[in-house]
């Protein structure tokens, strides 16, 4: 009797504390520089201010935001429509013995390698393409992780179209192309929907080769904006602050579209 | 179902031309660069053998990064499987609130790593930050969180963990709600009490899922770039340099690029050995763990 209710206590406790730095954030985006910057606990502010909000329009905000948007945007479409092809290759047309087999465990050793040691030969790639420091240079490097992410899920929505509806409509006479857009597209769209919201935080919160690749400050994305923040000044953390929500918002908001997803996305497609 | 030969290999097209050009040709590249010589970048390459990685196994650096990388990733990977698993217990009853309290336990695994290292560069400041705020407000002396060299790699785990428990707790929520009831039913009806219930069947039919918890994590916590990047930047000393840092800096500030090559290649090899252990998991619990 006792566990019900020292366990829901100690669930309440934890989800507090596990909130309490985001609190933090909201918090200190509208405390004047006074209040965070004193030796006090304190994480409510007493005089609250738009002031850090302002600032950050003057930092070009906008402009970093649009770039994250054009970037995660442009490699989730590119992501969700190479891996739609060939994840409904991998799943329904007959390939070569053993070839989808090997396709995997390759997506997988992909998914699993570190970013850094790809990015010395992949900046000579954008070099050679004349893609370096350019916004769709980070959309296609980003398709290094972003494509094995994205096949690896939906592999298994094709997986759950049933194959009955699509002999239906070959016997109707639908070519392979009717078919992917009046059966497959349509019974997939949930499928499709949560893949996109994954690859779209994935790429929204990318750092590592947006650092290494985008040079000029106008074209940088948020991360990396936020990392000169925090490297330039040790106590900006109003502005931090602000702009940490600023750029959390959208994702926390995507998370709610498809919290029943959450486990098989964020293990990463693997479960 | 009917179809041509070449509507396959068109299909698997434009990702097997992204493979080639993103992946595959660098992985090459990266492999044969680690034995050249690069003079200041990519120009006037000798070849030199194995002589990169000679002078990496000889580099006290190299071996620190290595050392460093080893021991954050089974700290963080231990204390964030640990931890899942409590919350995990914690919320796997029904009680009131139940459906706001995961959901928000969850937040912090989607807020983007430089977000994450904001709030914690702050908290960890000596003078102002939360952490040492909260210290004194309870009478116990501040912490040099990340400037003393036996802490600030542990200051990296506990951010490490805040930001990823989420993603280990829900894996082994899953597991923990995929046991039948009738089970634990049977186990009481032949007298188990709540500890030998734990351990006894709970805990060994989890072990698929703390498996793949656990592999996740140590996949992840060995590329640790973004949170040493903007939170210590290797430092104090090299006391928190780890692989991925190590490479960054001889490729990209020293423009060593066969050194940091023949690093990547190490680092490849090692993530790769994770991987294989990974299909292998996957491979044989493919039919029941889901």
């Amino acid at each position: 009797m006792r566990g019900k209710v020292l366990r829901p206590a100690l669930a309440y406790l934890v989800t507090a504390l596990v909130l309490l730095p985001i609190v933090w954030m909201v918090g200190t985006s509208v405390k004047p520089p006074i209040e965070y910057v004193s030796p006090v606990v304190d994480l409510l502010p007493n005089a609250p201010t738009g002031e850090h909000y302002r600032q950050l329009i003057d930092d070009g905000i906008l402009g970093k935001m649009l770039n994250s948007l054009i970037v995660s945007f442009g490699a989730t479409f590119l992501a969700l429509f190479a891996g739609f092809l060939a994840a409904y290759a991998l799943v329904r047309l007959k390939l070569p013995k053993n070839a989808d087999m090997a396709f995997l465990l390759f997506v997988l050793l992909i998914k699993l390698s570190p970013p850094i040691v790809l990015a010395i030969p992949l900046y000579q790639v954008l070099r050679t393409l004349g893609l370096l420091d350019t916004l769709a240079g980070l959309v296609l490097v980003y398709q290094v992780y972003a494509l094995p992410f994205a096949i690896w899920m939906l592999l298994g929505f094709v997986r759950d179209v049933p194959v009955a509806y699509e002999e239906a409509a070959l016997m109707d006479g639908a070519s392979l192309f009717q078919r992917m857009v009046h059966v497959v597209v349509p019974l997939m769209t949930p499928g499709l929907i949560a893949t996109a919201v994954f690859v779209l935080i994935l790429c929204w919160n990318e750092f590592v080769y947006a650092l290494l690749f985008i040079q000029t400050p106008s074209k940088f994305t948020l991360p990396t904006f936020i990392a000169t923040l925090i490297t330039e000044d040790e106590t900006f953390w109003g502005r931090l602050s602000a702009i940490g929500f600023i750029a959390s918002l959208p994702i926390l908001a995507l998370v709610g579209v498809v919290q029943k997803g959450l486990t098989r996305g964020f293990s990463g497609g693997l479960k | 179902m009917k179809s041509g030969r070449l509507v396959p290999l068109l299909f698997l097209a434009p990702a097997l031309f992204l493979f080639g050009l993103l992946t595959i040709y660098p992985l090459v590249r990266v492999f044969l660069l680690s034995f050249f010589y690069t003079e200041y970048g990519f120009s006037g390459a000798s070849f030199v053998g194995l002589e990169n990685y000679a002078a990496l196994l000889g580099d006290s650096f190299f071996r620190i990064a290595t050392w460093n990388t080893i021991f954050f990733t089974v700290t963080a990977t231990a204390s964030e499987v640990g931890l899942g698993l409590l919350l995990a217990l914690l919320v796997s009853k029904r009680f009131p609130g139940r459906f706001i309290v995961i959901p928000t336990l969850v937040a912090p695994f989607v807020l983007s790593t430089m977000v994450v290292t904001a709030i914690w560069r702050a908290w960890f400041h000596y003078d102002f930050g939360f952490l040492n705020n909260v210290l004194r407000a309870g009478g116990l002396p501040p912490v040099a969180w990340l400037f003393d060299p036996d802490i600030a790699i542990f200051s990296l785990v506990l951010v490490d963990v805040w930001q990823t428990v989420p993603l280990t707790f829900l894996i082994l929520l899953a597991g923990l709600q995929s046991i039948q009831p009738e089970i634990y039913e049977a186990a009481r009806m032949d007298g188990a009490g709540p500890r030998q219930i734990l351990l006894r069947i709970t805990i060994p039919l989890l072990i698929p899922h703390i498996l793949l918890a656990s592999l996740l994590r140590s996949i992840d916590s060995f590329k640790i770039f973004d949170k040493v990047y903007a939170l210590t930047g290797g430092g104090p000393g090299q006391a928190t340099e780890t692989l991925s840092m190590y490479v960054y800096r001889l490729g990209f500030q020293f423009f060593d690029v066969g050194m940091a090559s023949a690093a990547a290649v190490i680092m490849i090899v090692i993530a790769g050995a994770l991987a294989a252990l990974y299909a292998v998991r996957i491979m044989k619990g493919e039919s029941h763990a889901g």
